[in-house]
């Protein structure tokens, strides 16, 4: 530990400053209340502040950020960022970036918050005044002993000096520009000990319910009239979700300049308290009734990325209690709430979380730019609906399996999830898309030779070599063939591995009927196959069966405990195919489904595919049924 | 490809979103080459009958207005209602809530010794109804604001462009304030619509001390009763409650009347 006096330390920040060569950040005054910005001198810092009205996350996820600017000559990254130095970060906002950390290295890797990373050097303060609605002190109950922080430098003011510890080697290099820095004498370091223990102490509120039960707590209170009581008062605002600190999800736009040709893609901050945070083109709203969205970002916090991510996506601030008009997002009121049930639960410790090595992280990945492609050929297939096939420019094969998806960037439009049609193999592959947002709309009226950009293959598709042998029935409904004919196609394919395939498929009409052709073909690959239409218009022509999906079921023969049923349809369509399945017997973890979302970024950080728990874009869109027992929000 | 014919026409408004467009300066030379600008009173001396896209400034007041925006949109393919007198009918909606003899005392009569009787030859006091654009004929495209934002101008000129959705969020202005670190009006003394007004202006006014008074509108499933409560929490009564929804959103009240 060192000790630095106050006037050293102003002097150190001003010759940073003089430096030029880093932007220096800090937390300076804005009218009664405190925010992060750029520092012109040391002496605008306040580093008296009990809170700020957004934490630091803005320096790493920005409010708005260039994910990539584009123009006629094609896609561009930006240049990476000048070099920061950020003054006076609280623990609990250390500890939220380290969650973000987590969130954001997780299996992909974030380029673009790993660059803010790397580029950032974080000096740490120990508070001295804590803000009335925060209770970091609680939450450092959830572990046994105190987490080491992700600091490069930590200050605690010691009256007319700081103490400061050095968290890291980037942290001793930026010390040594600082003139006369003594070693802290037993006393000094004493002192730092007992304000830590005062300022846990002074954010130490009367939470009833540990923080290590709120998993238990809040898995038991799914159904408590809770949600609607105060759902009733929330303003659906999004506040709580900007202003946290370990709020994570986003939105991309495209934004286009005034020539029509040149522009960025844009990714902002989003909240899942927001109506159409999950809203897909067609219209679905997934989450719509308020009490489900205010008790979606509690259960995010206490119980989903727990169990994700080992970590309650919490960390005592009190931004969104202080920031929240209605006064109704304070956890530990709600907390307190729940736990007049008389459950209070008491769970094992976390897990300590553990300092990113950010150096160790190659910057080498590539998350958001789209590769290259090539439409090799176009047909209009109805009315709704086209048929593509697609070539990489790189002349990789896509690499997929059946039943994931890949993203469709058209630049200056945007990003539109996918599904892949073809079987695995072959250097192109094929998707049968409809016409009904931005990105399909633009897609449709693209030729032979005209090119996209594709990210991908995503999520977790059907599992293929797992059905060998068994008896499959494959259901579909409306678009639900698109997804489902990459597997049916897989089978035909290598049609000795597997057992009686039969498919039923319906659609509204007779002029929406896809891959017609295709299916004149399925009898003599040995698949069986009924067809429906909901209803046959005056003057149109159909041979089939007249009626929705379901009434196909009782027509065909199998043995309902030997075989897999494979469903894929439109939301309300699964209701009743699955109804009739399971009460004809086919057991739940016979039955697979495929999910549609808002699978926006497709790696698992955007949030808006999610449905409970689970990250739609990643553990499915393909999942088991028996899998979905727990989570409500899938149907 | 032949540039889109652009025609500008101002109904009752104060020809603030004109002003705006004019505004625009070095971007107008981009708009330009975009469009070709035909009639555009605030901006140029020629008129035309002849034109693609038709820009609406103002609300539907007068007989002879009706008529008239009935034949520029039978002539424009693309119709866009431009600020909010022609979105929702502007501040002087509100006046549809008294009878023309109340409004008639409140502009000529309303200060002792300065009362006069200019206004009794205006026949329009007598039937004073200020409509929004759109309960006339069909708008294709809004753009919100007192005034427009001009940004939101060229991003909704690029979006009819491209055939793209237009870019007006469904969200409240409480995300823009957030995003811009404000201090909530709320905690600094004022009253604001904020919680229940559409975004896409980047939340200029409580950003700059102001308050928002929801110029552009509601989101479409505004949390009324919420929002209700809290003016009330934070000190309003019921009758300024009211006053605050019937500066730019009296619409709102007539059409939840006309519901009941």
């Amino acid at each position: 530990m060192k000790i630095l006096s106050k006037d050293n330390f102003h002097a150190f920040v001003d010759t940073l400053i003089q430096e030029g060569s880093m932007n220096i950040e800090g937390v300076k005054a804005k009218g009664e209340k405190f925010v992060f910005g750029p520092l012109d001198s040391a002496k605008e810092l306040r580093l008296d502040y009990d809170v700020t009205i957004l934490s630091p996350k803005k320096y790493f996820l920005p409010q708005f950020e260039t994910m990539m600017a584009f123009d006629s000559t094609g896609v561009k990254k930006p240049a990476p960022a000048k070099k920061k130095v950020i003054i006076g970060v609280h623990p609990y906002d250390i500890m939220a970036i380290m969650q973000m950390d987590k969130y954001f290295f997780d299996t992909n890797v974030d380029d673009a918050y790993l660059e803010k990373r790397k580029n950032a050097t974080i000096i740490g303060l120990i508070p001295k005044n804590v803000s009335e609605k925060a209770f970091f002190g609680n939450m450092s109950q959830l572990f046994d002993s105190q987490p080491e922080l992700a600091y490069d430098l930590m200050l605690a003011d010691l009256g007319d000096k700081f103490a400061v510890m050095v968290g890291s080697e980037r942290g001793k290099a930026l010390l040594e520009k600082a003139q006369n820095v003594a070693e802290a004498t037993p006393e000094e370091a004493q002192k730092v000990q007992q304000l830590q223990k005062d300022v846990q102490q002074k954010a130490t509120r009367n939470l009833k319910a540990s923080p290590r039960g709120w998993h238990d707590l809040l898995a038991a209170n799914y159904s408590s009239p809770v949600w609607k009581e105060q759902g009733d008062k929330c303003l659906g605002c999004g506040t709580c979700t900007l202003v946290c600190p370990t709020c994570f999800c986003y939105d991309v736009k495209d934004e286009v300049n005034l020539d029509l040709t040149s522009g960025a893609r844009i990714r902002t901050w989003d909240g899942c308290l927001l109506r159409d945070f999950t809203k897909v083109a067609p219209g679905e709203i997934f989450r719509e009734k308020i009490e489900d969205r205010y008790r979606h970002r509690f259960n995010r916090k206490g119980q989903y990325l727990p169990e994700m991510l080992g970590f309650v996506a919490c960390v005592g601030c009190g931004r969104c209690s202080s920031q929240c008009i209605p006064d109704i997002a304070d956890p530990v009121e709600l907390f307190n709430k729940l736990a007049e049930g008389g459950m209070v639960p008491e769970g094992p410790a976390f897990e300590l979380p553990i300092k990113a090595d950010l150096a160790a992280i190659p910057d080498t990945t590539n998350l958001y730019i789209p590769r290259s492609a090539t439409l090799k050929r176009v047909e209009k297939v109805t009315k709704t609906e086209t048929f593509f096939e697609i070539q990489l420019d790189d002349g990789q094969p896509l690499g997929h399996q059946p039943g994931q998806f890949v993203e469709v960037s058209i630049m200056g439009i945007g990003e539109a999830p996918i599904s892949v049609s073809s079987a695995p193999g072959g250097n192109t592959f094929e998707m049968v898309v409809r016409n009904v947002g931005d990105v399909t709309s633009k897609l449709h009226g693209l030729k032979a030779g005209d090119k996209i950009g594709i990210r991908g293959p995503f999520g977790t598709g059907f599992d293929f070599e797992a059905l060998k042998g068994k008896n499959l029935l494959f259901v579909a409904g409306g678009l639900g063939i698109v997804p489902m004919r990459s597997l049916i196609n897989q089978v035909l394919n290598n049609r000795a591995d597997y057992g009686k395939v039969q498919i039923l498929y319906g659609c509204k009409e007779p002029c929406e009927l896809l891959f017609a052709d295709e299916i004149k073909s399925w009898p003599d690959k040995g698949a069986e196959h009924l067809l429906t239409v909901d209803k046959c218009p005056e003057g149109e022509c159909w041979e089939g069966n007249i009626g929705v999906v379901g009434t196909l079921v009782p027509k065909v023969q199998f043995v309902p405990q030997d075989t897999m049923a494979i469903v894929v349809g439109p939301p309300i369509f699964y209701r009743f195919v699955i109804a009739d399945l399971k009460k004809i017997g086919v057991p739940e973890e016979n039955i697979i489904v495929s999910l549609e979302r808002r699978m926006k970024c497709g790696v698992g950080k955007c949030g808006h595919c999610q449905m409970n728990g689970i990250y739609v874009c990643k553990e499915g869109p393909v999942f088991n049924l028996a899998d979905l027992k727990d989570i409500p929000e899938a149907f | 490809m032949t540039k889109p014919r652009v025609a500008f026409f101002d109904f009752s408004s104060c020809e603030g979103c004109q002003l705006q467009v004019v505004n625009l300066e070095e971007a107008l030379l981009d708009v330009l080459a975009l469009v070709d600008i035909v009639e555009f009173r605030e901006a140029m001396k020629e008129s035309s009958t002849e034109y693609d896209i038709a820009i609406i400034e103002g609300s539907i007041t007068r007989p002879i207005d009706v008529e008239r925006i009935k034949k520029i949109r039978e002539r424009a393919s693309i119709l866009i209602a431009m600020g909010a007198c022609a979105h929702l009918g502007g501040v002087q909606r509100m006046s549809n809530q008294w009878t023309g003899e109340e409004n008639k005392a409140e502009v000529y009569k309303r200060h002792p010794g300065s009362e006069t009787t200019k206004g009794d030859s205006n026949p329009y006091f007598a039937q004073p109804r200020h409509r929004a654009v759109d309960e006339i004929v069909k708008v294709d495209a809004t753009i919100p604001g007192c005034p427009i934002d001009t940004a939101e101008f060229g991003r909704v000129l690029v979006a009819l462009l491209q055939g793209k959705k237009l870019p007006i969020p469904d969200y409240p202005v409480c995300v823009e304030c957030k995003k811009n670190e404000n201090i909530c009006v709320f905690e600094t003394g004022g009253f604001c619509m904020g919680p229940i007004a559409r975004a896409g202006c980047g939340a200029p006014c409580p950003t700059h001390g102001g308050e928002c008074e929801a110029c552009r509108g509601y989101v479409d499933h505004p949390h009324t009763q919420a929002h209700n409560e809290v003016l009330k929490k934070y000190g309003l009564t019921p009758e300024q409650i009211m006053n605050r929804k019937t500066m730019y959103t009296y619409r709102y009240v007539e059409e939840a009347k006309g519901g009941e």
